[in-house]
């Protein structure tokens, strides 16, 4: 389910609001309240006491499970866009010529063809994103901590396995791929991902060696070509 | 229960990251807001939590 900007708004509208009673909270000494003293909230009226706990509760429980409740929400589906994947620049290349309308990559040709609509890499790359299961959390977590802490080599390279279920959970079925007779002869090895769809289909993203920094390739697809 | 400064502090910290993730989600806010401002909000839950047992133990009611 796609809220647009709204779980962005909302968690800084309780942040907000959460600084502000965590300021109070803070500088109330629970010792000098004076119990006696009644609060009036609008539809109750409260001891001092209990007004001020109900402040602590909101201001270091309520709002805060609420912001971390509404930015969680970016962490596990505004992630699926390709702008969040390109944040980070050692991506970049791969989205540059996604978008490259010359570009023969497997990765363009689906754009360019409107193939996935939306969320291009996480539709295609969705076995290791940052929302898949427990595994692939761990996964998105790692690539984060390594790409913060800059324990990289650039051009990064995928360490893992690509599983064909992500070509075939779109193409596997349908009459265009099921007419191609060789699909047949190797159905078996594709399924269980022992022979690549990229051996007959090409190359899904630039080479190691196009994005390797100061390749002929790189400011371009790092889309900087036009900076200079 | 006298005071909850440091629960306060520790919060508007985690607070103040969480809302600069949430202006803008770059890996660095992000990495700032999974890896530090969770556990942070947890240890603010669990210090809360047990100033308001402590408290309700000194009156009796637990």
């Amino acid at each position: 389910m796609d809220l647009g900007p709204l779980p962005r708004i909302l968690t800084v509208i309780l942040c907000v609001i959460g600084i502000g009673l965590c300021f109070w909270v803070g500088r109330v000494n629970y010792k000098r309240v004076n119990p006696e003293r009644k609060i009036s909230v609008g539809i109750a009226t409260l001891s001092s006491m209990a007004f001020f706990k109900l402040l602590a509760f909101a201001a270091l429980f309520a709002i805060p499970a609420g912001a971390v409740t509404f930015a969680n929400y970016q962490t596990f589906e505004g992630v699926h866009a390709v702008e969040s994947c390109e944040r980070c620049h050692v991506m970049r290349p791969m989205a540059t010529d996604m978008r490259d309308p010359a570009s023969t990559t497997l990765a363009a040709r689906h754009f360019r063809n409107g193939w996935i609509p939306k969320d291009q890499c996480y539709q295609c790359h969705s076995d290791y994103g940052l929302a898949g299961d427990v595994e692939a959390k761990m996964e998105g977590y790692r690539h984060l901590a390594r790409y913060t802490t800059r324990t990289y080599d650039e051009p990064i390279k995928f360490k893992g396995r690509f599983h064909n279920d992500n070509c075939l959970k779109c193409h596997a079925g349908t009459p265009e791929w099921e007419g191609v007779k060789s699909h047949q002869t190797v159905r078996a090895r594709l399924e269980e991902s022992s022979l690549s769809c990229l051996n007959c289909h090409g190359r899904a993203h630039p080479t190691r060696s196009a994005r390797t920094p100061g390749s002929d390739d790189y400011d371009r697809l790092m889309g900087e070509e036009g900076d200079k | 229960m006298t005071r909850l400064r440091l629960q306060a502090w520790a919060a508007i910290l985690a607070l103040l990251i969480t809302a600069a993730f949430a202006i803008h989600p770059g890996p660095y806010e992000m990495a700032a807001f999974v890896f530090f401002a969770q556990p942070l909000f947890l240890i603010v839950f669990i210090s809360y939590a047990w100033r308001v047992v402590k408290d309700l133990r000194q009156k009796g009611v637990l």
